[in-house]
């Protein structure tokens, strides 16, 4: 036991090192928290906001039974998904909505109406009544369960992003887009109410020579993806449930499979069926899609999960620093997440990645699931490039543009992860660039 | 003043440590980890990680579902796996593909599948899957991932045209039908069949079909053929050497210089704006019928000019439509026009709700 403890405090003292406390120091980049009282800025005329009645004040609001199901502000609508033809397969229904990341009002959850969309064959809508969901193959028991059936089943809940593994693919030869809406916005976290398939599967009990499962979906693409057994075992889920609702339509209304950390295909909407076999199916999207294409030729296939990865989400290209002064004290704000577990640490640097600082983490750190990061600093007012860095408990840590490169060539289109570049201009612009050559 | 912040995170992480010393570490056990190189977090005493489990049996729920009978599997199990499992029984010519292809598919995938129309391409490619398109400028080619030069098996390619395509109303053709299209598509990539080019006369049936070697079927890893199961797999993702190695460096780091956008990409739908005011008045809309059902069944091919489809809400190109009189327009609707299918490939829709479409999008192009 003292041994273990000894190892601890080496292992602590490690991870801030002396060069990161001498950084903040010389810096004073952390130093907020122990600023001292600032006296605000003294205003010049009055603020009608708060010496005229404002309208709402003097008239009744609308009654409560006006919405069965509520509506958000209409101030809020330009808080939507957006979609570009540059990322689509030839129309919007081979396409992808992205996620208006840098518009989430903090925490782990996107609201279900903001969520990415991503479809092969446009939007389903299924009649509940008539759903079925078939598990055959090689199976002591094969069963057919309607949806009132499935839902018999104990339920659980957990939270898991979803990403697309050609987020930000549009970045490999060089920064494209100045938004984090379309470099990142392939991706969004719920929380997911269903069974566990390991719980479904003792009944049915799995016949040993069960190595590979087709799951396939019932929209217009027939979405078939092969998902190795050890997955299904451990932690794969049929959901019904998103954010305390039934699944949006667009999430695959009304079951999903979901296999948290996964590829965002494999995790089939409008599931139909599960066939257990004893060799992968090799179908369309692990095979001419969904693989990566090396400088060799060659390509990866069945690259599962969604490696470890942050983004800066404030500031960003939409939500600059224009309206701050110098001195001012602001918190730079991010997502961190990965499919291979759980966030230890975010490292964050303001010189475009020569020094780094580690950040706090806060809120739910939570396996596989987007993990909010922060740093507070005092703006001087002089251009920075910022740009943060996660490490997950497998130990891995993300690449840089060089490395990630370096490994897997440029013409991989998936699974990019490498460290993203945020420029601040002195005007408190800010724009996407990239830190690589 | 500064020392307190500075053993913060010091603490912070050393009480974080101390709790993973004490659970998941405990007695030097080692992180256990999947296929996929995750961590296989274990349910311990009533908790995975941060959340409770409910650990009461959960045997016996099957009862509430019934045994899948012999039709129903086959109707729902059509898949087609490389070794031939689910290929069905059928035949077809690379003439009969070549018909079908012009009026079902070149719309959108181009004359011979060669694309041009924002859709993917079928044909060509081959030899080009190791360029590396790092700057355009030095004359440098991505490389063309088609069913030609990329796709590993035939097997995928049935089993998807059959179950997918064509894209406005697929699951339509038939056994035969989706061999004579596999043999066009073949043909047009210049594959051949045991030594066999596929002239418009071959016809292509089960048998035939089993000898396919595609040309990049070698081109994919790591293998996960002959029973290793996702082995191989596991092997290769539990090391991020083979895809990207970050390092924890805190100091002195800098890999690379700052490179702006050279081409902006902002063609946003809609337009980007983070304002917070009242959405314009956009006036009452009601849907109609032949809307809902334009949009459902037409839109796929009528909203897209590449299509070479009368675009909906083009005045111009309705104008030219509805000179040949709207009787002519119905008929051509019903029963099809050049690259038009029958009813749009809804054979299902009946005359007079497809009269009403044809409605809607005139009405809708004035
Ligand atoms: C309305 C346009 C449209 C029509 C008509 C159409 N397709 Fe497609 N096709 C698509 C789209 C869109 C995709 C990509 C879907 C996706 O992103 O998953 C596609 C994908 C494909 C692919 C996979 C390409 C690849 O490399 O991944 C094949 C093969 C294909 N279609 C064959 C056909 C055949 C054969 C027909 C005619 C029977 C047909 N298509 C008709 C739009 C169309
Ligand atoms: C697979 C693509 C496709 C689909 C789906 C489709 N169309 Fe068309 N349609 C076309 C094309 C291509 C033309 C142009 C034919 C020409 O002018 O050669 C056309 C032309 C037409 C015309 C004009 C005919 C004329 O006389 O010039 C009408 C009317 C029409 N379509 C109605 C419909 C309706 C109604 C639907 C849905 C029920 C539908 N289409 C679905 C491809 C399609």
């Amino acid at each position: 036991m003292s041994k273990t403890i000894e190892k601890s405090v080496t292992l602590a003292s490690n991870s801030v090192s002396t060069d990161s406390r001498r950084g903040f120091l010389k810096g004073m980049f952390m130093s907020v928290a122990a600023a001292g009282v600032v006296a605000p800025v003294a205003l010049k005329a009055d603020d009608a906001a708060i010496t005229e009645e404002a309208e709402w004040g003097v008239k009744l609001g609308f009654p409560v039974d006006k919405y069965g199901y509520g509506q958000r502000s209409p101030y809020e609508h330009n808080v939507v998904r957006r979609v570009t033809d540059l990322l689509s397969s030839g129309d919007m229904y081979a396409s992808v909505a992205m996620c208006p990341i840098h518009e989430l009002e903090g925490g782990i959850i996107t609201p279900n109406g903001l969520f990415f969309n991503r479809s092969h064959g446009g939007t389903a809508i299924i009649d509940p009544n008539k759903y079925r969901l078939m598990i055959h193959g090689l199976i002591e028991k094969p069963i057919v369960l309607t949806l009132a059936q499935l839902k018999r089943y104990p339920s659980e809940s957990r939270i898991h992003f979803i990403e697309c593994p050609a987020n930000g693919s549009a970045e490999w030869r060089g920064p494209q887009f100045n938004s984090i809406q379309f470099t990142k916005g392939m991706m969004s976290s719920a929380e997911w109410t269903g069974v566990k398939l390991s719980v479904l599967l003792e009944d049915l009990g799995v016949k040993p020579e069960a190595k590979w499962v087709l799951a396939e979906g019932s929209d217009n693409s027939e979405m078939g993806r092969t998902i190795p057994i050890e997955k299904i075992m451990d932690d794969a889920m049929l959901v019904w449930g998103q954010n305390g609702e039934a699944l949006r339509p667009d999430q695959g209304y009304p079951v999903r499979l979901l296999v948290p950390g996964w590829e965002g295909n494999l995790n089939v909407k409008w599931l139909k069926r599960l066939e257990f076999g004893d060799k992968p199916w090799h179908a369309k999207e692990e095979t001419s899609k969904y693989t990566m294409l090396q400088p060799s030729g060659k390509a990866i296939r069945f690259f599962w999960p969604m490696e470890v990865n942050s983004i800066i989400t404030s500031p960003c290209p939409e939500k600059p620093w224009t309206d701050l002064k110098k001195g001012d004290v602001v918190e730079i704000e991010g997502l961190a997440w990965s499919g291979q577990g759980t966030i230890q640490h975010v490292d964050v640097s303001l010189d475009g990645g020569d020094n780094w600082t580690e950040a706090s983490l806060k809120g739910l750190v939570l396996p596989k699931s987007w993990t909010r990061f922060s740093m507070i600093i005092k703006w001087d007012g002089k251009p920075l490039v910022l740009q943060s860095r996660a490490t997950d408990d497998t130990g891995n840590t993300q690449p840089t543009i060089n490395q990630e490169i370096a490994a897997v060539g440029v013409e991989s289109v998936y699974h990019r992860n490498a460290i993203c570049s945020w420029e601040v201009k002195a005007n408190g612009e800010v724009n996407n660039v990239h830190v690589r050559g | 003043m500064y020392m307190s912040e500075v053993r913060k995170p010091l603490l912070r992480t050393m009480v974080a440590l101390s709790v993973i010393v004490g659970s998941a570490m405990a007695a030097d056990m080692k992180i256990e980890k999947n296929v996929d190189g995750a961590v296989i977090y274990p349910t311990k005493d009533g908790h995975y990680q941060a959340y409770s489990v409910n650990t009461q049996s959960k045997k016996g729920f099957s009862s509430y579902g019934r045994t899948p009978t012999a039709a129903e599997i086959k109707a729902w199990n059509k898949d087609v796996m490389p070794d031939g499992t689910g290929l069905p029984e059928g035949k077809g010519s690379v003439e009969r593909g070549d018909e079908l292809f012009a009026d079902q598919c070149a719309m959108c995938h181009g004359d011979f599948g060669m694309g041009g129309k924002g859709y993917p391409t079928l044909s060509g490619g081959q030899g080009t899957l190791k360029n590396q398109l790092v700057d355009a400028a030095k004359g440098d080619e991505p490389p063309v991932r088609t069913i030609g030069s990329y796709w590993p098996y035939a097997s995928t390619l049935f089993w998807y045209i059959q179950s997918a395509m064509p894209f406005p109303h697929p699951k339509s053709l038939s056994n035969d039908d989706t061999y004579a299209l596999v043999a066009y598509l073949l043909s047009v990539n210049e594959i051949e069949i045991d030594g066999q080019e596929l002239d418009d006369d071959y016809v292509l049936d089960r048998a035939k079909f089993l000898k396919i070697k595609m040309p990049n079927r070698d081109g994919f890893y790591p293998n996960v053929d002959g029973g290793v199961g996702a082995k191989e797999v596991a092997k290769f993702l539990k090391n991020p050497e083979n895809y990207g190695k970050g390092t924890r460096c805190m100091k002195g780091c800098k890999d690379g210089k700052v490179t702006p956008i050279k081409f902006e990409l902002k063609d946003f739908k809609p337009a980007m704006s983070t304002t917070r005011d009242l959405p314009k008045e956009e006036g009452s809309k009601t849907v109609s019928k032949g809307q809902k059902l334009y949009e459902a069944k037409c839109s796929a091919c009528h909203a897209n000019a590449a299509i070479g489809a009368p675009v909906v809400g083009d005045k111009e190109a309705w104008a030219k439509v509805t000179a040949k009189g709207m009787d002519v327009v119905y008929k051509h609707a019903l029963s099809g026009f050049n690259a038009m299918p029958p009813k749009g490939g809804n054979m299902d829709l009946s005359d007079a709700t497809v009269k009403e479409i044809v409605d809607y999008m005139v009405g809708a192009s004035k």
